[in-house]
């Protein structure tokens, strides 16, 4: 206990700093805003905003990409109260938020949210503060196989919760895998798909993927719907009264707990944590009869859990070097990009970095709640802008996005390329969410598997005779015969309504 | 024709198919002394069963019609092109109005004084991720 205390405090040291503070602000600010726009989620979000940080040094960058993505979090669920538009992330937010806004609500539902978000963080920081460290340690006795099964279990686990369909979700990240085959191959010096084209070399840019993806395939998505949202125009009264606030607290701290809990979890993260949150707290609130039809303890739990798990997932990525779900993925991405390789070595080598960033979390944490409580007002302004002015704008946020990266145009060209393919999976009903986590992921998981069955001299046993990867191998089996199972089921099934 | 449910297979398989051949054209190696094509043959082999395996399901399930707007997408595509053109061989604030005005095409309505105010605003952007973060941005 006192060595988590006096963690925080060297965090805090680090985080306090003017020049951090600054970096926070300023993350959490653009984040939420961002967040805010409609059909960009966190994932968009923080492609979008990655180049902003290349000029700063890494420690302020790092706290400046947690504050994007965190803000970016919170900035969903504030437009899925007061505009009930649904993210992937925020979809339980548009149940009793939204009803509370029809119910003229609106502030009551957004001050419930902020000050859950605050003590879902809070509650979060604890966990992460305690837990990872002692995670990491495990984490250096993990093998090349122990690696190779844990990126494999994360895949299943990713791609059974972001999708619902196991076997859409692992095509997702195999054709994610395939696409970061494309470069230089490290082990033999081989580029591989690159097409003679040089500044394929070392590979497809990141940020080039996320924004074609998201970015540029969300865009057109939208625009392809073709409505015109009414902008908000309500007026909003913030403050609770004390009977109300007092519901807001039992759910909250619920829903912290929860949402620390399935934050860790792979596959796990934000999504998962607030549907989870929601059920219970339609089992066990004293007030769950109302839940459904704008209640408080709809928001709170939900929102608490929301912001936990944005925090908590960060346990896995930086004690064992995994991301656990596709948005930590990115942040992988985004922390090698400024030098930084997550895992176990990382709390050792870099304690600054390491505990100033929790530390910042806490700070971004209180920035959010002056943010969005107080001022939550001016920041729906933005609604008012109509979506034609937004999007040639987001379009130029993700040209100059990519071009920033390298300085080049061709990425631009790319970018391209990865919308289009975007627009078609999602016109195919592919979610790519798990495509990022096996781009991100697929160079680590050849060098892993690569190098497992060299030390193992070719024998495929050593996968399943390890204790760690033999238990994740055996889960991911019988995870997946049991998807098969049902896959056959329904062939039967449609067999026995329409004969062929 | 026109199923949802089949495209995804065949897309994946397609996928597949162009990695797995690709990967022949590098050294496959052994299992314990894998070549740089081992791994993506093993990959594309998997996706390329998992892609066939959906296309011959989706003939015993009720065809899902494919909603696709060949427009928009052809549009945001061309002006990104666009952008990247005309800052490659002219600036990259003609790239950043000519990104504005082709877009905007593909949006409810159309308004040449709008779409001007919006570049001039871009570009005024742009003038501040250049000088205030630095940006390399070959704006003129």
């Amino acid at each position: 206990m006192m060595e988590i205390i006096h963690n925080l405090a060297f965090g805090f040291g680090h985080a306090l700093t003017l020049h951090n503070l600054m970096f926070c602000a300023i993350g959490c600010v653009v984040g939420t805003f961002v967040g805010l726009l409609p059909g960009l989620g966190p994932l968009a979000t923080i492609s979008l905003l990655l180049p902003l940080t290349f000029s700063i040094d890494t420690g302020g960058a790092l706290i400046m990409l947690a504050g994007i993505y965190y803000g970016a979090q919170y900035g969903d669920s504030v437009s899925a109260i007061t505009m009930k538009i649904p993210h992937a992330s925020s979809i339980v937010a548009c149940i009793d938020g939204y009803q509370m806004t029809l119910k003229g609500k609106t502030g009551l539902a957004l001050f419930t949210a902020g000050v859950s978000s605050f003590i879902g963080g809070t509650v979060a920081i604890v966990v992460l503060a305690a837990l990872a460290p002692a995670l990491g340690e495990v984490a250096l006795k993990f093998g090349p196989a122990d690696y190779t099964a844990l990126m494999l279990f994360g895949f299943v686990c990713v791609s059974f919760v972001t999708t619902g369909s196991l076997l859409d979700g692992l095509a997702m990240c195999m054709v994610g895998v395939l696409l970061g085959q494309i470069g230089t191959d490290v082990n033999s010096g081989v580029a591989r798909y690159t097409l003679g084209l040089p500044f394929l070399m070392d590979g497809v840019g990141l940020v080039s993927v996320a924004l074609g993806c998201f970015g540029i395939a969300e865009i057109t998505k939208n625009l392809d719907n073709r409505e015109e949202r009414t902008p908000f125009s309500g007026k909003i009264k913030l403050m609770p009264t004390w009977p109300e606030f007092k519901r807001i607290i039992p759910s909250a701290l619920r829903g912290s707990v929860v949402g620390s809990f399935l934050g860790i979890l792979p596959g796990g993260g934000p999504v998962i944590a607030q549907f989870a949150a929601y059920a219970i707290d339609r089992k066990v609130s004293k007030y769950r009869h109302e839940i459904g039809t704008g209640a408080i303890e709809g928001v709170a739990g939900q929102a608490a859990a929301d912001e936990a798990a944005a925090r908590t997932s960060f346990i896995p990525l930086m004690s064992i070097g995994i991301p656990e779900n596709a948005v930590m993925a990115l942040m992988m991405g985004a922390f090698i990009i400024k030098g930084i390789q997550p895992g176990p070595n990382m709390i050792a080598a870099h304690p600054d970095l390491f505990w100033g960033l929790v530390a910042s979390m806490w700070i971004g944490n209180c920035f959010l709640l002056i943010l969005n409580v107080p001022m939550v007002r001016y920041l729906l302004s933005i609604f008012k802008i109509p979506y034609v002015v937004l999007f040639p704008a987001i379009l130029f946020f993700c040209c100059v996005g990519t071009y920033s990266v390298n300085n080049s145009l061709e990425d631009v060209f790319v970018t391209a390329a990865f919308g289009l393919m975007g627009y078609v999976m999602l016109r195919l009903s592919l979610d790519p969410a798990p495509l990022m986590l096996g781009f991100i992921l697929g160079p680590m998981l050849e060098e892993n598997f690569r190098r497992s069955l060299l030390l193992s001299r070719g024998s495929f046993t050593v996968f399943v005779t390890r204790p760690i990867s033999g238990t994740l191998i055996a889960l991911i089996a019988i995870f997946v015969l049991w998807q098969m199972s049902v896959f056959v089921r329904d062939v039967r099934k449609a067999r026995q309504v329409a004969p062929a | 024709m026109n199923d949802r449910n089949l495209l995804k297979g065949l897309f994946l398989a397609a996928v597949a198919v162009i990695f797995g051949l690709g990967a022949f054209r590098y050294d496959i190696g052994r299992v314990e002394r894998a070549g740089p094509g081992f791994f993506p043959l093993m990959v594309s082999s998997l996706l390329l069963l998992l892609g066939l395996g959906m296309a011959v399901r989706s003939r015993f399930m009720k065809p899902q019609a494919m909603y696709f707007n060949v427009k928009n997408i052809a549009i945001i595509l061309g002006s990104l092109a666009g952008f990247a053109a005309f800052s490659h061989y002219v600036n990259m604030i003609s790239g950043i109005v000519f990104l504005v005005f082709a877009s905007t095409l593909a949006g409810t309505s159309y308004s040449i004084r709008r779409n001007a105010i919006i570049s001039a605003v871009l570009v005024a952007i742009a003038f501040v991720f250049q000088r205030g973060l630095g940006l390399q941005l070959p704006l003129y």
